[in-house]
């Protein structure tokens, strides 16, 4: 569905003619099927938005793609949203690639009724000729969506927040599109609202057979819904697999220690954090970027950088511990 | 007509009355409880003329001007005439052009005043906002560069440096504009071409003046306004949906970024009445500055009054104005 390989997207400044790279995204390849959640986890500035930006083709000045291709196959073609601009890229928008982007408290526009914002987006892809069939395919396309279609005569600051974010996911879906990319799409809501807008992300999938991207630093919501994860770290992918191996078998340093943190039911004992914090990106350290806060590192680690290597299937690692010592469990 | 709205309506007007009232009574205070007395200050200017005058004759003139400024009697028996004057439209007759009364010489400035300045004010304001929601929104464009340059450089000119440059290069230098006063002298008002034309060339420099000036403010606070909005989610995640250009640009930026703008030109409107002191002048414009100009140098109390409440009734109309219509413009503030 997507392939995306060795993509770098830099944030290319300058500045009183000091010029500075910041590689919020520095070599990422990553393969998504058709009719998969996929999660991208990791802390703050760690490229996450970035990446699913570019993934969109939504890439202005500063930020540019240096390197790397993301391509869709679309109906039996093959299109690099890397490449293609203006007329071509709308047409893929909404239609077959969807973005919820971040923020889900101010998607919609505050002095504009929710009718109108879906007249908008509706037109932006199909002509309406006929005011009365718009109607009918909005409520029904919010009526699918289990909310009610008073939310169209409401304007934003009528609605709560969960009614925000679901209007925001129904806008993102009124077509169907084969590949939705939503960017921490319950950040700000608390925990019951969240399930309620997982739930129905989750279902536009499945009807949809469609392929979710979601990212969010929230390991729980990766969990519950992602059938694979991503971890990301500095830029790049540090681990790459099936939930419950990430979960219950992680084999980078980093991502033991993400899991780790995470509480659980029982057990009193106090977590612990990684010591320092994430490296600055327009400098990132040499080698392995996680090695300054690594417990484990070793002299290579120090001079090269991992690859993300397969060793399993399904199952992808860049660490040296891990692949020097062939599946070896880092102890 | 929900009972809401009108509790709404009723609210606003009540606020709007009542500040009406209180500036209306400070205007009455100020002049009384300051240290220069309007009486004495008259009865020095009739000595200074040098002759001698009968001990009996000034006193006799005192309480004559102490009568028509309506100084007599306690402070509450002032305050209550006065009321009832302003109320039956009689602010007392004017000092310095004795014995008009100030009402009357109000009424002849005040349409000059108002025609110049609604005119400009509303041509800078659309002219301004919509040039500066097109350099915001397109702010990395060579053309709204270049405007934003223009602009920069008009709006921090002082006014009377534009004024009097633009007065000396086209009135005198170029004369294709008069010189001064608002219509040929002589002419009568009529609604025909020659009286309408002469008024329209007389207000031409006056206006240009004051649109220049503001055109050049409205302008660089719309564009900071609209590229505020552009960072806005909602813009972003239009454009990302595709919602075409004009959609957003009128739809998403423009509305959000006009709101505090329309409460701009409600106050740029209610401030009319206050007249346009430096315009008038330079021009010889007959207005409501150039009345006040003239009241406070010759000392006309009555007259400096008149104009002060005018302007507080101006300023607090325009601000129920906004009150009332602003529901219309931004749905999150409701009738309630």
């Amino acid at each position: 569905m997507l392939k995306v390989e060795n993509l770098k997207a830099y944030y290319q400044t300058e500045m009183y003619g000091v010029s500075r790279n910041v590689r919020a995204v520095d070599g990422v390849s990553l393969e998504l099927q058709k009719n998969e959640v996929y999660g991208i986890a990791g802390e703050s500035s760690c490229g996450k938005t970035t990446l699913i930006r570019t993934l969109f083709g939504a890439f202005d000045p500063p930020l540019r793609v240096v390197e790397g291709t993301v391509t869709y196959s679309l109906d039996g073609e093959s299109v690099d949203v890397t490449k293609i601009q203006g007329e071509r890229l709308r047409q893929i928008r909404w239609k077959q690639v969807s973005y919820i982007l971040q923020g889900s408290m101010s998607l919609l526009n505050p002095v504009r009724k929710i009718r109108k914002t879906f007249w908008d987006f509706t037109r932006a892809h199909e002509p309406i000729t006929d005011a009365e069939k718009f109607e009918a395919m909005a409520r029904n396309h919010l009526n699918r969506l289990g909310l009610p279609a008073q939310v169209l005569d409401s304007y934003p600051h009528q609605l709560s927040g969960g009614m925000k974010q679901r209007v925001a996911i129904a806008l993102a879906t009124l077509f169907e599109p084969k590949v939705i990319l939503a960017d921490e799409p319950t950040t700000a809501l608390d925990v019951i609202v969240q399930r309620g807008v997982l739930q129905l992300l989750k279902r536009i999938q499945r009807e949809t057979q469609s392929t979710l991207v979601i990212v969010t630093h929230d390991m729980g919501i990766h969990a519950n819904i992602a059938d694979r994860v991503a971890i990301m770290y500095a830029g790049r992918i540090v681990e790459e697999g099936r939930v419950k191996h990430i979960f219950g078998d992680p084999l980078h340093p980093y991502t033991k220690h993400l899991i780790e943190s995470l509480p659980k039911i029982g057990d009193k004992s106090t977590r612990t954090s990684i010591p320092g914090a994430p490296p600055n990106l327009g400098d990132p350290p040499p080698g392995c970027r996680f090695h300054p806060r690594c417990p484990y590192a070793e002299p290579i680690c120090r001079r090269e950088s991992p690859h993300l290597a397969a060793v399993a299937n399904d199952r992808r690692v860049a660490c040296f511990l891990v692949t020097t010592k062939e599946n070896a469990h880092v102890s | 007509m929900s009972s809401t709205f009108l509790r709404y309506i009723a609210q606003r007007v009540v606020q709007c009355i009542l500040v009406i009232f209180i500036g209306i009574t400070i205007t009455f205070l100020v002049p009384r409880f300051s240290p220069t007395d309007p009486v004495e200050a008259a009865v020095n200017r009739a000595m200074m003329m040098g002759q001698y005058s009968h001990p009996d004759a000034v006193r006799m003139m005192k309480e004559a001007l102490t009568k028509m400024y309506g100084l007599d009697g306690t402070l509450g028996q002032q305050y209550i005439r006065f009321w009832k004057g302003l109320l039956s439209g009689d602010l007392g007759p004017s000092l310095s052009s004795f014995p008009k009364p100030v009402m009357s010489l109000i009424r002849t400035s005040l349409p000059w005043t108002a025609g110049l300045l609604l005119v400009s004010a509303i041509i800078s304001w659309t002219v301004g906002n919509l040039l500066g929601c097109l350099a915001g929104y397109f702010g990395n464009q060579r053309w709204s560069q270049v405007i934003g340059m223009i602009a920069m450089a008009l709006h921090p000119i002082p006014y009377y440096i534009m004024a009097f440059v633009l007065l000396v290069a086209l009135a005198y230098v170029i004369p294709v504009f008069p010189i001064g006063g608002a219509v040929d002298i002589g002419l009568k008002p009529s609604l025909g071409w020659i009286y309408i034309s002469s008024l329209l060339r007389h207000a031409f420099l006056p206006a240009l003046s004051l649109v220049l000036i503001g055109v050049g403010g409205w302008f660089i606070g719309m564009r900071t306004l609209v590229t505020n909005v552009v960072a806005e989610d909602y813009v972003t995640y239009a454009k990302y949906a595709g919602v075409s250009d004009r959609t957003i640009m009128y739809q998403y930026v423009m509305k959000n970024a006009l709101l505090p703008q329309i409460t701009g030109l409600a106050m740029q409107i209610g401030l009319i009445f206050n007249g346009a002191l430096i315009t008038e002048y330079v021009f010889s414009y007959p207005g409501l500055g150039y009345l006040a100009y003239n009241a406070i140098f010759t000392g006309d109390y009555s007259l400096i009054m008149g104009v002060a409440i005018f302007s507080i009734v101006g300023v607090s109309l325009a601000v129920l104005l906004i009150d009332l219509a602003y529901p219309l413009f931004d749905p999150r503030v409701k009738y309630q």
